[in-house]
């Protein structure tokens, strides 16, 4: 059993939201406008990323070039003062040279690489502070920062993550519910439902895997609203700027 | 930018004149406009972001522990991380190292001294996401924002705790929480460190990448408590550095950079000033 009450018998969870409640999700684009070529600023309840955009450009290594399609290189850096403990760490750490290739993997699948032959995209994501959907909170924030540097991608990736309580899923967990229920990210391709990432660390029941990831569906598909109404914002705020 | 032979010679030319033109037409005491914000991270006791026009851009948390006294060497920790650089890199220490120096020689540690066997330790963290000129500007104005603004919380257990084993607490309403000047009773202004470019016989503030690059030497001079102070060092500010420019030093002029930092910083500290003050209604966002 749970030390904490993760999810009360009348529907309740820690923070008082619904199984199926998003956390407060505020995103911002264009915020580095004189230092990158694309950028966004994410907020999921509590964690908050920054991410740029550099490119595409030409690599500086011969090896970085890729003569059918681009090139594209995630680097991620997570503040020490990120968690509650402040802890220092280091950029080769296993776990986010794994969250690293995940994001690599995902992103080659939606931007139209063999558009930017022979160049390099770099995607920078700094993690400011940490509180539970790590990985879904950095992809939400690759995806602004990719549609604001005007790369051409298929359709949004909205992710989010879901765990599960008992029987019940949860949606979008932070971290007292992250560390003890079991959890998937999943990353979802516009409003369709197709899957572009799944991340899954511990054990699922089979059985109630596609129940976990039809919310989590059902998230990402509010998540890209969000998104978008951000994204028509800033064009209409751009707009007016040119007029 | 890399400038090309022909704009370096006029670049150079033109910043030697008696009334030198910069290529934004500042003043040669005049730093480059900056934006920035305060308190926006919730975890942390105090937070600043700061990014001057040309897109460098510094954010810097600080972020406190209680330790007991004959535990730690020094109640200041200072860490820099800066994007596509790596940790241990020379340009990396040089800049930990200069901050580090210059904070713990010039920092009143009463504040932090909690009970007779208990401290406060800061966890002082910068991450530059950009920078094109020397980020040393960015990063020190940065942590003078940040430590303007720290919230320590309030102890309320004993403070003479020689005799007794105990341990500290402290309020729990954050309302109670002071700021470090409120803690020592005296004025706080944490200690800056700007760069100074030397170009012939001219000193110009807060030089920009494209006067970097053909500056004959740098100066890095620190300012506390309305003076300047040591460390003063000298160093080449081009990351990319164009060995036939840099020269020596002409002993004048150390002291007329030390007269104009005495002059002008002031201004810059009470701009930082106002900055905290408008920035006071907090909403806590950081763009």
């Amino acid at each position: 059993m749970p030390r904490l009450e993760l999810y009360s018998p009348e529907g309740l969870r820690i923070d008082g939201r619904r199984w199926n409640e998003l956390r407060r999700f505020e995103c911002k684009i264009n915020t580095h406008p004189n230092s990158s070529d694309g950028s966004s600023y994410v907020e999921q309840g509590n964690s908050k990323v920054i991410c740029t955009v550099q490119g595409p450009m030409e690599p500086k290594l011969r090896s970085q070039m890729n003569h059918d399609e681009a090139n594209i290189e995630v680097n991620i850096s997570i503040a020490n003062f990120a968690t509650f403990q402040r802890k220092k760490r280091s950029k080769n750490e296993r776990r986010i040279v794994e969250l690293k290739n995940t994001l690599e993997n995902t992103v080659k699948q939606c931007i139209i690489t063999t558009l930017y032959p022979r160049t390099l995209i770099s995607i920078n994501i700094q993690v400011l502070s940490q509180d539970g959907g790590l990985l879904s909170s950095m992809t939400n924030a690759m995806t602004l920062s990719l549609i604001d540097a005007g790369i051409s991608m298929y359709d949004y990736v909205s992710s989010i993550s879901v765990g599960l309580f008992d029987q019940f899923p949860l949606l979008d967990l932070n971290t007292l519910e992250e560390n003890e229920l079991s959890y998937l990210t999943v990353g979802v391709i516009g409003k369709s439902d197709k899957l572009v990432m799944l991340m899954l660390e511990n054990k699922v029941p089979l059985d109630k895997l596609e129940e976990l990831i039809s919310l989590a569906i059902a998230g990402s598909h509010r998540l890209r609203d969000l998104m978008d109404n951000e994204v028509k914002r800033h064009g209409k705020l751009r707009l007016k700027n040119l007029n | 930018m890399q400038l090309s032979p022909a704009e370096r010679d006029y670049l150079y030319d033109s910043l030697c004149l008696q009334t030198p033109i910069r290529p934004d037409a500042r003043n040669l005491y005049q730093f480059r406009p900056l934006e920035a914000k305060t308190t926006f991270l919730p975890g942390s006791n105090g937070s600043a972001r700061l990014r001057m026009v040309d897109g460098g851009e510094c954010i810097v948390s600080i972020k406190s522990k209680v330790v007991k006294n004959e535990s730690v060497n020094s109640l200041l920790e200072c860490d820099i991380d800066i994007q596509g650089h790596r940790d241990d890199s020379n340009f990396v220490s040089n800049l930990k190292y200069n901050l580090t120096n210059l904070l713990t020689k010039n920092f009143p540690f009463d504040a932090l001294r909690l009970t007779k066997k208990y401290s406060f330790k800061l966890f002082i963290d910068c991450i530059v996401i950009s920078h094109t000129s020397y980020p040393l500007t960015i990063i020190s104005l940065a942590t003078y924002l940040a430590l303007k603004t720290t919230r320590l919380p309030l102890l309320v257990s004993e403070i003479d705790d020689e005799e007794v084993e105990e341990q500290p607490t402290f309020s729990d309403d954050w309302e109670d929480s002071r700021l470090l000047h409120e803690i020592t009773g005296q004025t706080f202004q944490p200690p800056i460190m700007i760069t100074v470019g030397v170009i012939g016989k001219n000193l110009l503030f807060d030089p920009s990448l494209e006067e970097e690059q053909v500056l004959e030497n740098g100066l890095i001079i620190s300012f506390y408590n309305n003076k300047a102070i040591t460390p003063i060092s000298n160093m080449n500010l081009a990351l990319n550095a164009n060995k036939d420019n840099y020269k020596g030093i002409d002993q004048s002029l150390i002291i007329s950079a030390i007269n104009m930092v005495n002059k002008y910083c002031s201004a810059v500290i009470h701009a930082l000033d106002t900055l905290i003050e408008q920035d006071d209604e907090v909403d806590g966002t950081i763009f």
